[in-house]
């Protein structure tokens, strides 16, 4: 028998406002193991309720306060797992180089575009050397006529440790545009894979023309290894969005895109630690002549190596993984 | 009562009860998305200040900067811009400061609350959804979906759900004792919804214009009343006379 609305209220008042303290106090994390007992119980009976008003009361303030209330006391029962450091740990150790590997094809796309880029803005550079004026900014012109690459003053201005800490943030920023540019159907992802590479190829075009050459090696060859990689990485992430966007297979579009969206930007969040490493090198080592260029060349190459040595061995024999990386 | 156009969340739990939970729009994300620009816009220029009055000249700030103020310069900007974000809505159970005041929490699609995974995707899409100018891209998501999200909150799986403030005392509150009213003849039950109308103008009744007032809860007691011609001009006449019938028209009903 339904119970009119004020006297329903009156009723079963008490209960709530109980569920709804120690929901309070559940948030705190000041709960005793017989208060989450009766959390429980309330919580059933609060649930019973909404039943009972949504059968007989739909519509009212009751049915909506008792929505919220069950709504708070769900999400405080059903809460997913914390992630806590071993969660940590196992991510780098197995998930993110079983992922990347997984996603395989998608890097090597993004890889290819990207090369096709740096192809691009250096043909056209080396063919026509006006071209130039179209391609890389003016100040970089500026720095590169007088005979100087625009890292030359980087130190003299700066001190290193917020030079490195600024070429991490950019890069991160990059990084990130270039993944989340995949959400525009992957053509976000192309244009700034290809838009990156055209302005790579021709400044170095540029450079070379110049017979800047071999100071920009000296500059690129210590950092340049990882962070064209991680470039690359995050272009496979976008494009693999984009690729769930167009042709979302057996699921519909929203869900397909949930379950790649979760996959891809593991990628992403994965690459965070080795840029910050790398914007460390970029920032020390790279700028100036302190070191000589045969020392950077082996940093490079060692840097490089030992990433994609991680990227492609680790994880793949169960719990046993390699945790040297560079 | 909501329109029942408004959309909403609704999640089935274990307990076989169907949650319904109201979807927040594009003015509640905007308002949040204010509130948190101006936090931060306020942090910058207290540390700004801060920072001055330590070096002690304003013109000169940039260049009286130390190595290693500059680095947690560069990394307080990255950390406002990308960081800010996940980084409230898993501590705050899914809420900025300014999604906290407006009143909306960020849900996965099954109610659940969002993890570090779902909140990093979300907020890393902001780029993408604050392209080209004022989150046009956004925006456009927001008011296309049905249910109020924009492209990050697609990739993630998540929407932001809006809390409420309901007041339950306005179905407790007990009728002021009144000077010989007639009373209710009580042949005709209340339904839920008509309690519902009526208790609801009672609660407003404070606020409203006299007039307006006046004229609705004569409506109300023509409507729920039963009352004779002559009861009825003795309840006008009355001072309150109409707000306090009503109150014990729906207090009748337990």
């Amino acid at each position: 028998m339904a119970s009119s609305l004020p006297a329903f209220v009156a009723r079963r008042r008490p209960d709530w406002e109980s569920l709804e303290a120690l929901l309070t106090r559940q948030r705190a994390g000041t709960l005793r193991l017989e208060e989450l007992r009766t959390l429980d119980v309330l919580y059933r009976r609060a649930a019973a309720d909404l039943a009972h008003a949504q059968t007989f009361h739909p519509g009212t303030d009751v049915h909506r306060f008792l929505n919220q209330l069950c709504a708070r006391a769900y999400a405080a029962i059903y809460q997913p797992p914390r992630e806590r450091w071993a969660a940590l740990l196992a991510f780098f150790r197995q998930d993110f180089p079983r992922t990347l590997r997984a996603h395989g094809a998608f890097v090597a796309a993004s890889a290819g575009l990207f090369l096709l880029g740096i192809l691009l803005g250096a043909v056209v550079v080396l063919l026509e050397p006006r071209g130039a004026e179209l391609l890389v900014p003016e100040n970089m012109r500026d720095y590169i006529s007088r005979k100087q690459l625009w890292t030359d003053g980087l130190l003299s201005v700066t001190p290193p440790g917020a030079v490195a800490s600024g070429i991490a943030t950019n890069n991160l920023t990059v990084t990130i545009v270039t993944f989340a540019s995949g959400l525009l159907l992957g053509l976000g992802t192309v244009f700034v894979l290809l838009n990156n590479g055209v302005h790579l190829g021709s400044v170095a075009a540029l450079c070379v023309h110049e017979g800047l050459g071999s100071k920009l090696f000296d500059f690129i060859a210590a950092h340049g290894p990882v962070e064209l990689s991680i470039i690359v990485i995050a272009g496979g992430a976008g494009l693999r969005v984009g690729q769930t966007l167009i042709d979302p297979g057996e699921l519909p579009r929203g869900q397909a895109l949930m379950l790649r969206g979760r996959e891809s930007v593991k990628l992403v969040l994965g690459c965070a630690p080795f840029l910050a490493l790398i914007a460390v090198v970029e920032g020390f080592i790279s700028p100036g002549d302190f070191f000589p260029w045969w020392v950077k060349t082996a940093l490079g190459l060692a840097l490089g190596a030992l990433f994609w040595g991680y990227l492609l061995r680790a994880g793949s024999a169960g719990p046993r993984a390699g945790a040297e990386v560079g | 009562m909501s329109p029942p156009t408004s959309p909403s969340l609704d999640v089935a739990t274990p307990e076989r009860v169907s949650l319904s939970l109201p979807v927040a729009g594009i003015g509640y994300r905007c308002l949040a998305y204010l509130v948190d620009l101006a936090l931060l816009f306020f942090f910058w220029v207290l540390a700004y200040f801060v920072f001055t009055l330590l070096v002690s000249d304003v013109v000169g700030f940039f260049t009286g900067l130390s190595g290693l103020v500059r680095t947690l310069m560069v990394l307080g900007v990255f950390a406002t811009q990308w960081v800010y974000w996940t980084l409230c809505e898993v501590l705050m159970g899914g809420q900025t400061p300014g999604k906290r005041l407006v009143g909306i929490r960020v849900v996965r699609v099954d109610g659940s609350p969002v993890g570090v995974l779902e909140s990093a995707v979300r907020n890393l899409v902001r780029v993408v959804d604050s392209f080209p100018l004022i989150y046009a891209v956004g925006c456009l998501s927001v008011l296309l979906t049905r249910q109020h999200r924009r492209l990050g909150d697609l990739l993630a799986g998540t929407l932001l759900v809006r809390e409420e403030r309901i007041d339950l005392d306005k179905y407790t509150a007990t009728a002021a004792p009144s000077v010989a009213l007639p009373s209710a003849d009580v042949t005709a039950r209340l339904g839920s919804g008509d309690v519902e109308l009526i208790l609801s103008f009672l609660a407003r009744a404070p606020w409203l214009e006299p007039a307006a007032r006046t004229r609705l809860g004569t409506r109300l007691v023509e409507r729920y009343g039963g009352l004779d011609a002559q009861q009825h001009a003795t309840l006008l006449a009355a001072p309150g006379g109409v707000e306090s019938f009503l109150r014990a028209r729906v207090q009748a009903e337990r």
